[in-house]
């Protein structure tokens, strides 16, 4: 099939579901997600869900929101503060984008949009330079807001003890 | 013959669904009751008396006054009620009304109402027990569905976003969510917590909603299906651009 993804550079995907994916079918599907082999990086994001009452007449009020649970991928546990709304990801080929598909097919019965583009930064922007310095780690690069901490915002899956001595 | 007012032009389901919004002939679904209604909107407490700002009219002691003569005052308005406010977030996903549908119908069918109109939410200012029986009517009748509309003081989020996997608009505050087949509301519409929870009644299944809403959509019925409403929204612009909304011009 001849697709701009025949490419030997990565490509950049995006998973729009049609509904917004509750926290157990989102642990579910970025599990299955990541038996694939191939994905580089993902950014998943929707709407927030706040701990306090962020404005109003009930301000700083506790919002003990069903939905914002601990989920666990493999080794990693981390707070999903969103209700997941779209995942984007940079994958290594079409194979991958294929078998991404067909996760999707399966755990998103209510449908999907799936389309290809550039969704993640690619290159740095001065903006960048100035915020994160001449040392960022260009893997980083587009996957969080710039003004929050790192901790809260990337996991590391699925990477080997090497890489973690050598960070 | 007495003249009938015709409200909206259109042929489609859409087209009489905003004619039943803007005449105020809705259907009710659901029972609200007035305690329950007082908590959500969380302005007083449930059974407590009216707070007033002013004394009631008749110990005023009102100046002659022809308009005054004239104008029957509300009944918030004669018990001196203070100026409260409900608002609605209605989602785009073919909810029953959207923002302007609630507008026309608080200002056609009730008196001394104040309706604020915006993109994803709609909020009425009036007398504390007249805006309560504009909201009571709101909830219980087919203006609203518990779970693609939203009683929503404060952060409105949701019209425009996609549904929840079980259908139901997305709220940031989570002050109601669906539980066994209905929506129960447990914070007012600002989010403070309340100490019960309230039944708001079952949603409205898809099919249901697609033939009450008042949004025409093109996975739904498109406004280029209703030819009578665009041959009078052609008209209106027509008329508008050219007569500058002079009848007598455009009649001569």
């Amino acid at each position: 099939m001849v697709s701009a993804s025949n490419t030997k550079n990565p490509i950049q995907i995006e998973i729009f579901p049609k509904r917004l994916l509750g926290p157990e079918r989102a642990q579910k599907l970025l599990l299955e997600l990541n038996q694939i082999e191939g994905i580089l990086r993902a950014v998943i994001q929707g709407p927030r869900l706040p701990l306090k009452v962020p404005y109003g007449p009930a301000t700083g009020e506790n919002v003990l929101h069903p939905d914002r649970k601990i989920v666990q991928i493999n080794d990693t546990t981390f707070e999903l503060a969103i209700l997941v709304g779209r995942i984007r990801m940079e994958i290594r080929d079409f194979e991958v984008k294929e078998r991404v598909r067909e996760v999707c097919e399966n755990l998103l019965p209510f449908g999907f949009e799936f389309r290809e583009g550039t969704f993640i930064a690619k290159r740095s922007t001065v903006s960048d330079y100035a915020k994160r310095g001449p040392d960022a780690d260009p893997n980083l690069r587009g996957l969080f807001d710039p003004k929050a901490s790192l901790d809260e915002q990337i996991c590391f899956l699925n990477r080997s003890d090497n890489d973690i001595e050598n960070k | 013959m007495a003249y009938e007012p015709q409200f909206y032009p259109g042929n489609t389901i859409i087209a009489e669904n905003r004619r039943k919004h803007m005449s105020g002939n809705l259907e009710k679904l659901r029972e609200i009751s007035d305690e329950d209604l007082t908590l959500v909107l969380g302005h007083r407490a449930p059974g407590s008396d009216y707070p007033s700002t002013h004394p009631p009219l008749a110990e005023m002691g009102e100046p002659e006054c022809s308009i005054r003569e004239l104008v029957e005052p509300t009944e918030g308005a004669k018990a001196g009620d203070r100026v409260r406010y409900v608002q609605f977030a209605d989602s785009m996903y073919n909810a029953p009304a959207t923002p302007y549908f609630r507008a026309y119908y608080a200002a056609i069918k009730f008196r001394g109402v104040d309706p604020g109109t915006l993109s994803g939410r709609q909020v009425v200012e009036a007398r504390e027990r007249d805006m309560e029986k504009l909201a009571k009517e709101s909830l219980e009748t087919e203006i609203s569905c518990p779970a693609l509309s939203g009683l929503r003081g404060a952060t409105v989020h949701g019209h425009s976003l996609r549904l929840q996997e079980d259908g139901v608009m997305f709220d940031m505050l989570d002050r109601r969510r669906l539980e066994n087949g209905t929506i129960i509301m447990d914070k007012d519409q600002v989010g403070r917590p309340l100490d019960k929870k309230v039944d708001l009644g079952k949603p409205m299944s898809e099919e249901e909603a697609a033939k009450r809403t008042t949004i025409y959509r093109v996975d739904n019925v498109a406004f280029r299906d209703d030819d009578e409403a665009v041959e009078w929204v052609h008209r209106v612009w027509e008329t508008r651009t050219e007569y500058g909304f002079q009848p007598k011009v455009y009649n001569d």
